[in-house]
């Protein structure tokens, strides 16, 4: 199993997804690759037995010890003129040429030292005179000598994981596109492994939105992006099965090239021994939430929201729970000002940290998600499970998870928010109705038990060699129609 | 009810839901201070405007596809709102009606910023130990102190150099409770270590004990100091250095009078007690080390893994330019150069002038890298930035050998007025030659700051060596070996550093 920053030596849903899995397949042994940035990220999970062995891919580390000096070969010309010909030409062109050339890079890396080549001045010469021969446009600022060198530095850290030896394994399961599919092309090409990428969110998207605050210059930016973007089609294409987080996902990935027949959802699941029904509801009509107090859960919309619920219902409650991250606190305080403009300070409130989650659910009559950017929340299934019914901004796989059991809104939009919330604290038949379907479908659909088994099934598909059969997807691409629970409201 | 509220249609989103609810119940206006849903963009040129800072960055559509989507647009609302199948063709749209105009991002803060001050500060620090010498000398008896000594000043700059590179190693991983603990423990070690050195050179030597006791005094105080400078505490520096420099300052103007000998040891003794106290009490808080009645914890032990043998062995060029700097620096003093006339205007140039001009080298350091980032930036060729990368670097070694030539001057100048010494123009060579070293030093100072430890730690070896073999020459030898040692730490400089991948940072 390959990871990028996550488990075992990071904390976040991708790791929980990881130890879930590997503890719900006690029959199979696993060999994590786990690439980090630098050394300070060590080991911070309890490994479970059948973890055989842990090997970290540093990005930022010394580069990986090679041969002694005198006898490495030097990177050859023609392949680093390949390469940066391949990332800087247009990529419907280059994609073919592009998997020989990260192939040869990997014979290479495997022998010589790869970052020597990349941060020589050979290389900075190619990659400016490369440059100034395609750079036309006058407009765009033209790349200096410091973007080809870091450029260049950027890429070298990128390909750091070619430089590893490849395990010979049944499968290898990157559960990321982008770098955590190096180690995977790697054992693909050495060892001839079948390979199966997971993502829960889309990686490619991430990368983009990344660069956007970046701090590199447009050539620097377009040349990384460049490369990115070529890794995850490669990682698209060289997979047997990719099993995206949810269905809207899938359009990314089909997008880069990946073979719909080649695609399956498996969604994120909870223990519904976690998250039991729960019994009542609070006295006031009250709207909860929980999460990460940022941005992006758009908890503006929200408040607005509950503003006009609370004209409309004088007696409702909205509870927020949850914590803005470490040194971003000023959006909680955005948040409470606009709590106090709308006059709501006395009914809207916000609880904190919250020690067992389901005292959350618990709190509210319905349960309220008003991110304006999501993969498949947990917050949704886990109040699902509990039997609350939701109200939710369609992003992401919102609706996926939702389906017909709550009540799905566009994003960034107030009055639509406070219509639905209504709706369901006014019907108390309605709410009590749609929140046990709600249950019903989050246990049939949503549980850690059916995501293993599903993977289980890709495994010993993948480790037999046998073609893993996966139903066509219907031709209409309409997401909901792909679950099983959908049509069933 | 669930059937006849959320019907399924092809035709509406999945998942059904507020979408399809009938009449609004609220009017959007009743919000206060609400956005309307009618701001939204209403066309794909209102939506560019909107999104124009995205769309003029754009390397690709799918970056402005990653926009909208993480603006909480999706295909449904591209379907309605725009007319066009996907996000993905949307964006393409986007792209195609905006051209690219990516703007200059904002500039990053400047790592080589350097205060005014910071380095004026750090060259006194280096200078102002250089009064304890002439001070204790009148302490300290007989040719055995002196070869105490000899040894006591390489071995801590030794132990120092390589202390120094692997707090700053720590630190530069972001690790400053170890780093502070590897310091702690390193000065602990270190201290011990020189002083079983200068133990085994005063028995040689039969050495009076005063002798070794300030060598080991030297030893302490370059350990302090190493930890504080490192730590970025140059106030306690001056506080550490306050007893000894101003003592030592009163007793050589009270014309070093005997019944104060006692008094000058005790001022002489407080500064490297001082800087032992001060840096383990500094470093001990860094570290977040349970304080204990008594102080003296013993770090380290039981610490994880504190340091590496690979660690270790990387310091070792440091630690080994250390010692050879030191030989350059105090070898001449040791055989006594150049002869009757000025056997103590060296001396004064290598313990004043020179620790002084440090500060200047540091300045130029940052000056070199400010000016070499900014050509790195500026420049699209090679060939002409390796050009103006050599000639940046004549410009900071002129600069740096012009500094020294005045400090030196102006130090001869107030050590003459004082009588200490009576130069004669046959101290010329060795003046020269000192200031050779200095340039040399400088230059040293700024491969290593580039990474480049091992040709200066050789280039030193063989000039000390060339120094050592050529010591019947007198200042002559001296002067050679130095001039050397400067044209070829200068021609590699100019190889290694006008090559753009040496700028990478």
């Amino acid at each position: 199993m390959m990871t990028e920053g996550t488990y075992p030596c990071g904390f976040g849903g991708v790791s929980v997804w990881c130890d879930q899995l590997i503890r719900g397949m006690p029959g199979y042994d696993f060999h994590l690759v786990a690439i980090v940035a630098t050394e300070a990220e060590q080991v911070v999970w309890t490994l479970p037995g059948n973890v055989t062995s842990v090997e970290r891919v540093l990005l930022w580390g010394a580069p990986p010890p090679g041969p002694a000096a005198g006898r490495r070969p030097g990177l050859p010309l023609r392949l680093l003129r390949q390469l940066i010909d391949v990332l800087l030409d247009s990529p419907w062109r280059a994609q073919p040429l592009f998997a020989d050339t990260l192939r040869e890079l990997f014979d290479y890396a495997q022998h010589g030292n790869l970052s020597t080549g990349l941060a020589s001045e050979k290389a900075v010469r190619l990659l400016s005179d490369a440059w100034r021969a395609r750079w036309q446009d006058p407009v765009q600022p033209a790349p200096t000598l410091h973007d080809a060198v870091t450029a260049l530095q950027l890429l070298d850290h990128s390909l750091r994981p070619l430089s590893h030896r490849p395990v010979p394994a049944d499968v290898g399961h990157a559960v990321t596109n982008g770098l955590g599919v190096l180690p995977a092309l790697a054992a693909k090409w050495q060892h001839g492994v079948p390979m199966l990428v997971t993502e829960h969110g889309v990686y490619l998207r991430e990368q983009y939105l990344q660069h956007r605050k970046g701090p590199y210059r447009w050539p620097v930016k377009a040349f990384h992006l460049g490369f990115m973007r070529r890794l995850c089609a490669l990682g698209y294409s060289e997979a047997e099965t990719i099993t995206p987080g949810n269905v809207y996902n899938r359009r990314w990935e089909e997008r880069l090239g990946a073979a719909p027949r080649r695609i399956r959802t498996v969604y994120n699941g909870v223990d519904p021994a976690n998250f039991p029904a729960l019994d009542g509801e609070p006295e006031a009509p009250t709207i909860s939430w929980v999460g990460r107090v940022d941005p992006i859960k758009d908890l503006e919309t929200l408040l607005r929201a509950f503003a006009l619920v609370s004209r409309e219902l004088p007696g409702a409650r909205l509870r927020l729970f949850g914590v803005p991250p470490k040194g971003r606190e000023s959006y909680l305080q955005r948040c409470r000002a606009l709590a106090a403009d709308l006059g709501i300070t006395a009914v809207a409130t916000f609880e904190g940290r919250v020690e067992n989650i389901r005292d959350a659910y618990d709190a509210g009559s319905i349960f309220v998600l008003s991110s304006v950017s999501e993969g498949f929340p947990y917050s949704l299934i886990e109040a699902m499970t509990c039997g609350r019914t939701c109200v939710a901004t369609d992003v992401g796989g919102v609706t996926e998870a939702v389906g017909d059991t709550g009540l799905v809104v566009p994003p960034r939009s107030p009055a639509r928010m406070a219509e639905a919330c209504l709706t369901l604290l006014r019907d108390d038949g309605l709410r009590h109705r749609l929140g046990a379907a709600a249950r019903a479908r989050a246990l049939e659909n949503f549980t850690v038990d059916s995501a293993i088994s599903t993977f289980d099934e890709i495994y010993s598909f993948l480790g037999s060699g046998r073609p893993l059969l996966i139903p066509a997807p219907p031709a209409d691409e309409q997401p909901g129609d792909l679950l099983p629970g959908s049509a069933a409201g | 009810m669930i059937a006849r509220a959320l019907p399924a249609s092809q035709d509406r989103p999945p998942g059904l839901g507020a979408y399809a609810a009938g009449p609004p119940v609220l009017a959007p206006a009743a919000a206060p201070a609400a956005p309307a849903e009618g701001e939204a963009p209403r066309d794909i040129d209102e939506l560019c405007q909107a999104f124009a800072g995205v769309c003029e960055s754009a390397v690709d559509p799918l970056e402005i596809a990653s926009a909208l989507e993480f603006d909480g647009l999706n295909d449904q609302a591209a379907r309605t709102r725009y007319g066009v199948c996907d996000v993905f063709v949307l964006a393409e749209e986007m792209y195609r009606r905006v051209p690219r105009r990516p703007p200059e991002p904002e500039p990053a803060p400047d790592p080589w910023q350097v205060s005014k001050t910071g380095p004026a500060l750090h060259g006194l620090l280096y200078g102002l130990p250089a009064i304890c010498f002439p001070a204790a000398t009148g302490l300290l008896t007989g040719h055995a102190a002196l070869s105490v000594l000899v040894v006591a000043l390489p071995a801590s700059w030794a132990v120092s150099q390589g202390l120094a590179y692997l707090g700053y190693a720590r630190l530069g991983r972001a690790d400053r409770a170890q780093a502070a603990l590897l310091l702690l423990a390193g000065m602990t070690a270190g201290v011990a270590a020189v002083a079983l050195v200068l133990a085994v050179a005063a028995v040689a030597v039969r050495a009076d004990p005063s002798a070794f006791f300030f060598g080991l005094g030297v030893a302490a105080y370059m350990l302090g100091a190493t930890v504080l400078l490192v730590l970025a505490a140059e106030r306690l520096l001056l506080i550490v250095l306050a007893p000894g420099v101003l003592g030592s300052a009163a007793f050589l103007a009270l014309g070093r009078p005997a019944h104060l000998d006692h008094a000058a040891w005790a001022a002489l003794a407080a500064t490297p007690l001082l800087a032992l106290g001060l840096a383990a009490a500094r470093a001990g808080r860094e570290a977040g080390l349970p304080r204990r009645r008594g102080g003296h914890a013993q770090p380290g032990l039981g610490a994880r893994r504190l340091l590496t043998g690979a660690e270790l062995r990387s310091a070792l060029p440091s630690a080994g330019f250390g010692l050879v700097a030191a030989g350059l620096l105090v070898f001449p003093v040791a055989i006594g150069l150049p002869g009757p006339h000025g056997a103590r205007t060296g001396t004064v140039i290598a313990s004043l002038p020179l620790a002084l001009s440090m500060g200047a080298a540091e300045w130029l350091l940052f000056w070199f890298r400010r000016r070499t980032q900014g050509l790195l930036r500026a420049t699209r060729e090679l060939r002409a930035f390796a050009f103006r990368a050599r000639l940046t670097l004549l410009g900071a070694l002129l600069q740096y050998l012009a500094a020294a030539a005045l400090l030196t001057a102006a130090a001869l100048a107030a050590a003459t007025e004082a009588r200490l010494i009576h130069p004669h123009w046959t101290d010329l060579p060795q003046s020269a030659a000192y200031l050779a070293l200095g340039g040399a030093m400088f230059l040293a100072l700024l491969l290593q700051a580039f990474g480049s430890r091992t040709f200066p730690l050789i280039a030193c070896t063989v000039a000390l060596g060339f120094e050592v073999a050529w010591r019947g020459l007198g200042a002559g030898g001296q002067l050679v070996a130095c001039t050397e040692l400067l044209v070829v730490l200068a021609g590699y400089a100019a190889l290694v550093l006008g090559r753009a991948t040496w700028h990478a940072c």
